[in-house]
Order: structure tokens, then C-alpha cells, then sequence
């Protein structure tokens, strides 16, 4: 480029007289590697501008303004009476699967065991009949023995009510 | 006049509101805040867009005035200054990204010391490459007061960068 032409850029721009265009030029000049000795005291002042054009903001800024400019617009949903009871159907349809299940599993695990009726079935548990003859006397005897106290207690009891019968008589 | 978008209109300006923002706060921090919440103020104002004769003019006025009213309110949060600070604060400034070079930080510095007037009408001429109609109307001053303001600013800068170079004053 010319350089006189350049130097009288440069003086008008020290003027403030160059057009925004012939600035850009000026700034191009300076960008380039052969800047003229006498003029190279210059060249920062104009690098200076240029690389103050790239300052700019980081990369998530965008986001952080759209994220509170456009907020999310929230709908209302209309619910139906059948609707808003959902959640208490569905519980409940959990609960009577459960429940059905289990009875599902007992019938399946507990279904050999029914109650057995026939007596003609039933095994000894003792060998000796002597052995199960005095088990099931010493049974009786505790039947009787509880039997006695009951009605012993019985007749005291009826006893002591006479008496405060008679007692509020006299 | 046509449908303004935000994504496509505004949202691009950031940067540009960046700098601006920075030249008055000097803070990267603070100016990213001011980019922000500038961004909401407009946003919120969607209904008037088309009213505006320039939606980017009328962004850099909420940023400046944004911008202006933090650092005033920064320097009313009175900070003792001592030794170490002014260093610091001296090596924060030049550290934004680029301006690692010795000479950049020294004309970074020089432009930074200028009045804050200067320093935004040099931020939106040489670096944003405004007319000076629309200088005008984003600071509210007139064209020749805007004139006057660059060629004391370049003036300045030159002088005293030249006076760095040649005597490492």
C-alpha cells in the first residue's frame, strides 16, 4: 500500500477525520508484516484495536441467559374426576393382586394338607401300651386335679357368699 | 420494521455489550453480570422492540448505564488501598486473554487511565467501529462533543505511548 497515502490517513485519523472506513483501512495496514520503519511505532496502537474486537464472553453465557429468558411454559393439565382417583384405583388394584396372589400360593403350597378325618388312619405314637397307659392316666389325673380345684373353689366361693348373704341378714 | 428476534438480534451482541461493559467496570466478572442482566432488561421490554429505532443502540445504553451504576456503587464500597492491591489490580486488567504482550498491557493501561467519557468513545469508535451518530446517541452527548472527546482520547494515548517507547517513562 501507498505509504504517503498512509501517513495522511494517519494524520487525519490523529484529527479525527477519517471515515469509519478508511479507519478499518488504517487497522489493516497495520495488521500486515511490512509496516514502513518510521511508522512501526504505530502498529500497536491500531493491533491493540484489532485484538480487542475478539474479547468476547465465555461459551456457557448463551445458555445461562437463554435458560432465564425463556422459561419452560408451564401447561395446566385438566383432570377428570376419574383421573384425579388414579393413584387410589391403581393402589388399590396392587393390593387386590397381592392379595389374590397369595391366596393363589397358599392353595398351591397347603393344598396336601388338608385336616385328615379318618380315625383308622391315626398310628400309635408309643410302642410299650404300658408306657401309654400310665401317659394318658397322668393326663387324667392333671383333668381331674383341675376339675377339683375348680369346684373347690366353687364351694368356698359360695361358701363366703352365704355368709355375706347372712351377714346383711342379721 | 421487521420482527426482532432475540436469539438472532440480541443475543449476538453480547460481546460487543461485553467490552463496552468492561471498558467502564474493568472487570471481567462484573462486566459479564452487567452483559446479563442487560440481556434480561431487554428481554423483558420485548413488548416495545419495535419501537426502538435500534434495538443494539438501545442495548448499549442499558449496558453503559447498567455498567456505570456498578462501579459507582463498587467504589462506594470504600476498600482501603493498599500497596498490594494497586499491584493487582494492575495485573488483572491486561491479564483478559490476549493481552499478554508487554505493549498491548502497556496501551491496555493507557486506554483504561483515560476519563470514562474518552474511554467509551474510544471503546465504540476504534474497537466497535460506530459513527458518530450513534456514539452520540448512546452517551447523550452531541457529534462535535463526541469529536472532540476521541481526538483528546487518541491524542492522549499517542502522546503517552510514544513517550513509553522512546524514554521507557
Amino acid at each position: 500500500m501507498d505509504c504517503k497515502y498512509i501517513e495522511q490517513l494517519l494524520e487525519r485519523y490523529w484529527q479525527c477525520e477519517t471515515s469509519l472506513e478508511e479507519e478499518s483501512e488504517l487497522r489493516l495496514f497495520f495488521s500486515s508484516e511490512e509496516v514502513p520503519a518510521h511508522l512501526l511505532r504505530y502498529k500497536d496502537l491500531f493491533v491493540y484495536q484489532q485484538i480487542q474486537q475478539e474479547v468476547g464472553l465465555s461459551e456457557d453465557f448463551d445458555a445461562r441467559v437463554l435458560a432465564q429468558v425463556e422459561v419452560p411454559v408451564v401447561k395446566a393439565r385438566r383432570l377428570t374426576p376419574v383421573g384425579r382417583f388414579m393413584p387410589l384405583f391403581k393402589a388399590a388394584a396392587v393390593i387386590a393382586i397381592m392379595l389374590s396372589l397369595g391366596n393363589v400360593a397358599q392353595h398351591t403350597f397347603f393344598a396336601d394338607e388338608a385336616l385328615d378325618y379318618n380315625y383308622d388312619a391315626y398310628t400309635d405314637t408309643y410302642d410299650d401300651p404300658e408306657v401309654a397307659y400310665k401317659q394318658v392316666s397322668s393326663a387324667l389325673i392333671m383333668l381331674s386335679e383341675g376339675i377339683k380345684k375348680s369346684q373347690d373353689q366353687l364351694i368356698a366361693d359360695s361358701v363366703s357368699a352365704t355368709k355375706a348373704v347372712e351377714m346383711m341378714n342379721e | 420494521m421487521q420482527e426482532i428476534s432475540f436469539r438472532n438480534d440480541i443475543l449476538p451482541l453480547k460481546d460487543k455489550l461485553f467490552r463496552l461493559a468492561l471498558r467502564i467496570t474493568l472487570d471481567r466478572a462484573e462486566a459479564e453480570d452487567v452483559v446479563q442482566d442487560t440481556m434480561i432488561r431487554v428481554w423483558n421490554k420485548r413488548d416495545e422492540w419495535s419501537q426502538f429505532e435500534s434495538i443494539e443502540a438501545y442495548c448499549l445504553i442499558v449496558a453503559k448505564n447498567l455498567a456505570i451504576d456498578r462501579s459507582q456503587k463498587k467504589d462506594a464500597q470504600t476498600v482501603e488501598l493498599t500497596p498490594a492491591m494497586e499491584e493487582e489490580a494492575d495485573v488483572s486488567g491486561p491479564h483478559d486473554q490476549m493481552v499478554n504482550d508487554e505493549r498491548m498491557s502497556i496501551i491496555h493501561r493507557l486506554v483504561n487511565e483515560l476519563p470514562e467519557k474518552q474511554r467509551l468513545i474510544m471503546q465504540l469508535r476504534d474497537i466497535e467501529g460506530e459513527s458518530y451518530k450513534e456514539i452520540a446517541n448512546v452517551l447523550h452527548l452531541t457529534e462535535e462533543q463526541v469529536k472532540v472527546n476521541l481526538f483528546r482520547a487518541r491524542q492522549k494515548v499517542k502522546q503517552r505511548y510514544i513517550e513509553i517507547d522512546e524514554y521507557g517513562l
